[in-house]
C-alpha cells in the first residue's frame, strides 16, 4: 500500500500528460460527431500521419546532431506543419468518402470510414516500412530539465505536451463559443436542415469542422511522437479507439467532456498500467468504454436526446 | 374510375423508377444475366457451384492452390456468418472475428497436446458453437440498448479486448490460485500448436484434399441454413428491424431477442469455422484473427452486396482468388492493366471515343516523360532486363512493351513513395474535379497510377492487398452501395 | 368495461406537457375520433398506448389490463396496432413480405424449424402467406397480384398508406390505432378510405382510434369525438357536439375569431412531414 501510495503523484501526472493527448485526439471525433453523427473511423489514421510528418520535419531539418533552427522554432514548426497537413487530409477525406454518403444508410459512412483507415494505414506501410521512425526529443528538450514536486519528476517534454494540449483547447473554446464561425457551428449541429435554410453554408462548416477536428488529431500525433519518441504505421488504431472512448466518456459531440473524458482516460489508464499490469492497458480503456457505453451511453457530460416518432 | 393515382408519388420513387428504367435499357446484357439468373431454381444453383467446386481438387494439382479454394470456403462461411448480423439485422459488428478467434482456440485448447486434452471433434463441435453463441449473448446484450454507432465501437473494442487476451494469457497470474508459475493459456505470440485433425467416426482428415471437402461440406451446409433463416419468420423480422427498428417493434416484432439471435447466429458460424480453420492449419496464432481479417470479411460482404446470401458467396470467392493472383508480378500486370483498360472503356462506354482518346493520352504521356527523361537526365534511369524465367511465357510481350513504355528511376523506392502520393492526390482531383477539360486531368493521374504500380506496388503484393481491400470500401459504399449483385436499396427520406 | 381506458394519463418532455391528465375511454366496437390542432399531443398519446413512450404519471388499461411498462412487442401481441402519420413501411422489402413481418407475433416457428424446413413450419409459411394475402385483398386489386412481389417503395403515396393499414391489420388487432389515414390523399381517395374505415369494424371486427384532421372523415366514420389541446381533453361528444363546442372552435382558430365554424374540411392546414 505504501508502495502505491508513493507511485501515486507520479502516475497522475503520467496520466495526465497521456490524458491531454487523448483528448486532443477526442476532440477531432466529438466535433465531427457533434456535427456529422458520424464516427470518423479514419480519425487515429489523421493522427499516425502527424506524427509521421513531424518526424517528417524534425528529419529534416536535424539532419545530424546539429538542429539547423532553434529548438522553439523546430517545434512550432512541427506542430504547426503537422497540422496543416492533417487538416488538409481531414478535409479531403470528407469530401471523398463522407460527403457522397450523406444522406445513405448509417452504416455506409461507417463501412466507408473502416476503408480510409485501413487504407490509409497500409499507404504509411508501402511509404514508410513497418520500421518505427525515432524522434530525437533529446535534442530539442534535453533530459535533464525536469522538475520534481510531490515525489513526482515532471520532465519538460511532458510540460510543453500539457501546455500546448491546454493553449490548443483553450483556443478551440473560444472559436466555438465567441466566435461567428463557432456560432454557425454550434447551430449546424443542433438541426443541419435548419441551419441551411438560416443561411449559413453547411458544406462549409462541415469542411472546416474536419480541418480543426484534424489539425487536432495532427497536433496530438507530433505531441505523442516528442513524449514517447516512437512512430510507427499502426499507432493510429489503438489511439484512435482510445480517442474515442474518451470522447464517449465525456458525452460525444460535447466538447468540454472530450477534454474531462481524455483526462480522465488518461489518468485511469495510467494508474491501471501501474498497478494492475502494463500488459493490459489497452484492455483497461477498451473495458472502460464499453463500461461507459452500457451505463452511461451519453457520457459523464452529454445529454439524453428523446427519440423522434 | 382507375385504379391507380398518381397523386402524392413523391419525387424519389419518381427518379428511382427512372434510375431502373435507365438500368435495364443501359446495361442490358446485365439485365437479361440478372433475369436468367434469378428463374434458375436456388436449389440447382447450389449443386451447380458445388459440382464445381467439387472438381477443383482434380484441375488443381498443386497443394498450395488447394489451401487457396479451402480457404475461400472458410471466408465464405465466415461472410456469410458475418451477413447475417450486418446484411440481415443491419448491426454493424465489428468484434466479429473474436468469435472466429474463440472458436480456434477453443479447439486447439481441448483438441491438442498444449493441455492434453484430446476431445473428440463431433463433441467439441456443438460445444464451441454454444460457446461462441453464448459470448456473442454476452456482448450482445447491454449493447443492443446503444445506438447504431456505438454498437460499431463496443464491438471493436471487445474485438481488441480478444486479441489482446490472445496474445497476452500464456503468463496467467491468478491472484487466489497461488499458482507456483504463471499459467499459459494461449500461447501467446507463439500460439498454441499440434492441433488435433477433424476425425469423424474414425476417418481423419488428414490431406489437403480431405480438409477441402469437408470444408466444401461444411460450406454448403451454413449456406443453406443462413438461406432458410432468410427465408423464414425470423429472416424477415431481422429485414423488418433493419429497415425500420420502430416500425418493426410496433408490428410485434421482439427486436431485443432478434437482435440477440442474429448476434449469435453470427458468433457460432464464426466459432464454428474457427473450429475448422484451427484444425486445418493444425494450428492457432493471434494474428489470424485481427483487424485485417474483419476488414477482408467486410470487403468480401459489401463487395458481393449486403444481406444477400450469394453476394457473400461471390464477394468470398473473388476476394479469395484476386489476391492470390496478385502475387505473381507478372499475372498482377496483367490483371493490373486489362482491368485498368476495361474500366476506362466501361466508365466511357456512351463515349467511346473520350475513352479511347484519354487511353491514347495516357500512353502518349508516358512515352513523353520518358523521351524527357532520357534526353535530360539519362542518368537517373535504368533499364529492367526480363527474367529468364518468363522470357518465353505468355506474358512477356506485355512485359517487354510496358518495360519500353514506363520510366525505370534508379531509386524506384524513394521516387516511387513520392509518385504514390502524387498518383492519389492527382486521381482525388481528378475525380472531383468538374469542369470543362476535367478529363483531361485524369491523363496524368492515371500515368501517375500506373508509374506507383510499377515502381512499388507490384513489388510489395502483401500491402497492395490491403490498400485494395481499403480502397474497394470506399469505392464500393460511394459508387455501388448494394454491391456486384445486390439490388439497389432505397433509403427512407 | 372500455376495451381501452386511460386515467389520469400525463406526459412531459423537458419543459413541454405534450399530454396532461388524460382520461380517455373506448368501448369495445367503438369508432373514436381524437381531433385537435398541431402539437396537441395527438400522437404522443399513441405513442405511449403502444410503448413506445413512457407515461410520467397516470395508466393504461386495455381490457383491464395495465399496458405500462409493457414493451411495444407485447402490446401488439395482446391485440394493439397502429398506423404511422410519418408512414413507415419496411421500404425494401416487397408489399406481401411487409404484411407478413406483421404475422410475426402471430406465429411461432423456431430458428431450428427454420432452418431445417419442418412440415410445421412450412405450414405457419403458408398460413401466414394467405393471411397477407387476404389483407392486402381488403383494398380491391390495388395491392394484389403483382403488387406483392414489388418493393414497397415502388408504391404510391396512398398505396402506402393503404398497406401500413393492411400490414396493422395482419397483426390481428382488436383495437386499431390510425394516425391520420387520410393526410396526403386526394378527396377521391379521402372518400374511398372513410367507407374502408367502417369496414375494417364491421368485417374484422376491429375496435378503432382515429387521429384525423378532416373534419369530413371524422364526421363520416365516428361515433365518437375527443378533441385534445395541449394535452388537455376539451371535448367529448357525437361530431355534432364537439364541432360545435367552443372550446374546440377557439383551439382551432384562436380566440378573437371564434365565429367562423370548424366543421369546414380545411379547418387546419394539412402539413406532412
Amino acid at each position: 500500500m505504501e508502495a502505491i501510495l508513493k507511485q501515486l503523484p507520479q502516475q497522475l501526472v503520467n496520466g495526465i500528460t497521456l490524458g491531454s493527448v487523448y483528448a486532443l485526439i477526442a476532440l477531432g471525433y466529438s466535433m465531427v460527431y457533434g456535427i456529422l453523427q458520424l464516427l470518423n473511423f479514419a480519425h487515429g489514421e489523421v493522427y499516425m500521419i502527424g506524427a509521421f510528418i513531424g518526424w517528417g520535419v524534425f528529419a529534416l531539418l536535424a539532419p545530424q546532431e546539429t538542429l539547423l533552427l532553434p529548438a522553439p522554432v523546430l517545434i512550432l514548426l512541427m506542430l504547426v506543419l503537422a497540422m496543416l497537413g492533417c487538416g488538409l487530409l481531414g478535409v479531403v477525406i470528407e469530401w471523398f468518402a463522407y460527403r457522397p454518403l450523406r444522406d445513405a444508410p448509417r452504416i455506409a459512412p461507417l463501412i466507408s470510414a473502416l476503408g480510409v483507415s485501413f487504407f490509409l494505414q497500409n499507404a504509411v506501410l508501402l511509404t514508410m516500412t513497418a520500421r518505427y521512425r525515432t524522434y530525437r526529443t533529446g535534442l530539442l528538450i534535453p533530459r535533464t530539465w525536469q522538475v520534481s514536486a510531490f515525489g513526482a519528476t515532471i520532465s519538460m517534454t511532458k510540460i510543453l505536451v500539457i501546455v500546448v494540449a491546454l493553449v490548443l483547447m483553450v483556443g478551440l473554446r473560444y472559436l466555438v463559443q465567441r466566435t461567428r464561425l463557432g456560432k454557425a457551428m454550434r447551430a449546424t449541429a443542433q438541426d443541419r436542415e435548419a441551419a441551411a435554410m438560416m443561411g449559413i453554408d453547411v458544406d462549409r462548416i462541415i469542411v472546416v469542422t474536419f480541418f480543426i477536428g484534424s489539425a487536432l488529431g495532427g497536433a496530438a500525433g507530433v505531441l505523442v511522437g516528442l513524449l514517447f519518441t516512437q512512430v510507427y504505421h499502426f499507432m493510429g488504431f489503438t489511439a484512435g479507439l482510445k480517442g474515442f472512448t474518451a470522447a464517449v466518456f465525456g458525452g460525444i459531440g460535447n466538447i468540454p467532456g472530450a477534454m474531462l473524458g481524455g483526462l480522465l482516460l488518461g489518468i485511469i489508464e495510467s494508474i491501471g498500467s501501474g498497478f494492475i499490469s502494463p500488459t493490459y492497458k489497452d484492455l483497461i480503456a477498451f473495458a472502460l468504454l464499453i463500461l461507459v457505453l452500457i451505463f452511461r451511453p451519453n457520457g459523464l457530460l452529454g445529454a439524453k436526446v428523446p427519440q423522434k416518432v | 374510375m382507375s385504379t391507380d393515382f398518381q397523386f402524392g408519388t413523391d419525387e424519389w420513387v419518381a427518379q428511382e423508377e427512372a434510375r431502373r428504367r435507365e438500368a435495364e435499357a443501359a446495361g442490358r446484357l446485365g439485365f437479361r444475366l440478372r433475369r436468367a439468373w434469378d428463374r434458375i431454381d436456388p436449389r440447382l444453383r447450389l449443386l451447380a457451384g458445388l459440382a464445381l467446386a467439387a472438381l477443383v481438387p482434380f484441375v488443381v494439382h498443386n497443394d498450395y492452390h488447394l489451401r487457396v479454394a479451402g480457404f475461400t470456403g472458410l471466408f465464405i462461411s465466415l461472410s456469410l456468418g458475418l451477413n447475417v448480423v450486418a446484411g440481415f439485422a443491419g448491426l454493424l459488428d465489428l468484434g466479429y472475428v473474436a468469435f472466429y478467434g474463440i472458436g480456434a482456440y477453443s479447439y486447439a485448447l481441448l483438441a491438442s497436446p498444449h493441455f492434453h486434452q484430446h476431445w473428440p471433434f463431433w463433441l467439441v463441435l456443438p460445444l464451441v458453437v454454444l460457446i461462441s453463441a453464448l459470448f456473442g449473448l454476452v456482448l450482445g446484450s447491454p449493447s443492443l440498448r446503444l445506438r447504431g454507432d456505438y454498437l460499431a465501437i463496443v464491438t471493436l473494442g471487445f474485438g481488441q479486448i480478444a486479441g489482446i487476451l490472445f496474445l497476452n494469457m500464456d503468463r496467467v497470474n491468478l491472484p487466489f490460485l497461488h499458482l507456483d508459475r504463471p499459467l499459459n493459456i494461449t500461447g501467446g505470440p507463439n500460439g498454441i500448436i499440434n492441433v488435433d485433425d477433424i476425425r469423424v467416426l474414425g476417418y481423419t482428415f488428414d490431406n489437403v484434399t480431405r480438409y477441402y471437402y469437408l470444408i466444401l461440406i461444411f460450406t454448403a451446409l451454413i449456406l443453406i441454413a443462413i438461406y432458410h433463416l432468410d427465408r423464414s419468420r425470423i429472416g424477415r423480422a431481422w429485414r423488418a428491424i433493419r429497415e425500420d427498428e420502430l416500425a418493426a417493434q410496433t408490428m410485434g416484432v421482439d427486436v431485443r431477442r432478434l437482435k440477440l439471435l442474429a448476434f449469435s447466429v453470427g458468433a457460432g458460424v464464426a466459432g464454428a469455422t474457427g473450429v475448422v480453420f484451427a484444425a486445418w492449419q493444425g494450428a492457432v496464432f493471434p494474428p489470424n484473427f485481427d483487424v485485417t481479417v474483419l476488414i477482408i470479411l467486410y470487403s468480401m460482404v459489401v463487395l458481393g452486396g449486403v444481406g444477400t446470401v450469394w453476394g457473400a458467396v461471390s464477394g468470398g470467392v473473388i476476394l479469395s482468388i484476386l489476391p492470390e493472383l496478385l502475387r505473381n508480378p507478372e499475372m498482377a500486370r496483367f490483371i493490373f492493366y486489362g482491368a485498368l483498360v476495361l474500366g476506362i472503356l466501361f466508365a466511357f462506354r456512351r463515349r467511346k471515343l473520350s475513352g479511347l482518346a484519354l487511353l491514347g493520352g495516357v500512353i502518349l504521356w508516358g512515352l513523353a516523360v520518358k523521351a524527357l527523361l532520357t534526353w535530360l537526365r539519362p542518368a537517373w534511369l535504368t533499364q529492367p532486363q526480363i527474367p529468364a524465367s518468363i522470357a518465353q511465357s505468355f506474358y512477356a510481350p506485355l512485359i517487354k512493351a510496358l518495360n519500353w513504355w514506363m520510366v525505370h528511376p534508379l531509386n524506384s523506392q524513394g521516387v516511387g513513395n513520392i509518385a504514390f502520393a502524387v498518383a492519389l492526390g492527382l486521381l482525388l482531383v481528378a475525380y472531383r474535379f468538374k469542369a470543362r477539360f476535367q478529363y483531361a486531368l485524369w491523363v496524368p493521374a492515371l500515368y501517375a497510377l500506373t508509374f506507383v504500380w510499377e515502381t512499388r506496388l507490384v513489388q510489395e503484393p502483401s500491402i497492395t492487398r490491403m490498400l485494395i481491400f481499403g480502397a474497394l470500401l470506399v469505392l464500393m459504399m460511394n459508387y455501388r452501395p448494394q454491391g456486384l449483385f445486390g439490388q439497389r436499396r432505397v433509403q427512407r427520406q | 368495461m372500455p376495451l381501452l381506458e386511460t386515467r389520469g394519463l400525463t406526459k412531459s418532455f423537458g419543459g413541454l406537457t405534450a399530454v396532461l391528465d388524460l382520461d380517455l375511454k373506448v368501448e369495445e366496437g367503438e369508432i373514436v375520433s381524437l381531433i385537435g390542432p398541431n402539437g396537441a399531443g395527438k400522437t404522443t398519446v399513441f405513442n405511449l398506448i403502444t410503448g413506445l413512450y413512457l407515461p410520467d404519471r397516470g395508466d393504461i388499461l386495455f381490457e383491464g389490463r395495465s399496458l405500462v411498462g409493457l414493451q411495444p412487442h407485447e402490446i401488439t401481441a395482446l391485440g394493439i396496432a397502429r398506423t404511422f402519420q410519418t408512414l413507415r413501411i419496411f421500404t425494401n422489402m416487397t408489399v406481401l413480405e411487409n404484411v407478413m413481418v406483421a404475422q410475426h407475433c402471430r406465429s411461432k416457428a423456431g430458428m431450428w424449424s427454420a432452418i431445417l424446413r419442418l412440415p410445421g413450419f412450412r405450414r405457419e409459411e403458408e398460413r401466414i402467406r394467405q393471411k397477407a394475402i387476404r389483407w392486402l385483398s381488403f383494398f380491391g386489386t390495388r395491392l394484389v397480384g403483382y403488387r406483392f412481389d414489388q418493393p414497397a417503395y415502388s408504391l404510391s403515396y396512398a398505396n402506402r398508406r393503404r398497406l401500413e393499414v393492411a400490414r396493422a391489420m395482419a397483426t390481428e388487432p382488436r383495437l386499431l390505432l390510425l394516425d391520420e389515414p387520410t393526410a396526403g390523399m386526394n378527396p377521391h381517395e379521402t372518400q374511398e378510405m372513410t367507407g374502408l374505415i367502417g369496414r375494417l369494424r364491421d368485417e374484422a371486427g376491429c375496435t378503432i382510434l382515429c387521429i384525423e384532421h378532416d373534419m369530413k372523415v371524422v364526421q363520416g366514420i365516428s361515433d365518437r369525438v375527443v378533441a385534445l389541446d395541449y394535452g388537455r381533453k376539451i371535448a367529448e361528444g357525437t361530431h355534432e357536439e364537439v364541432a360545435n363546442n367552443e372550446r374546440v372552435i377557439e383551439a382551432y382558430l384562436g380566440r378573437k375569431r371564434a365565429c367562423a365554424k370548424p366543421g369546414e374540411p380545411s379547418a387546419e392546414p394539412q402539413t406532412q412531414t
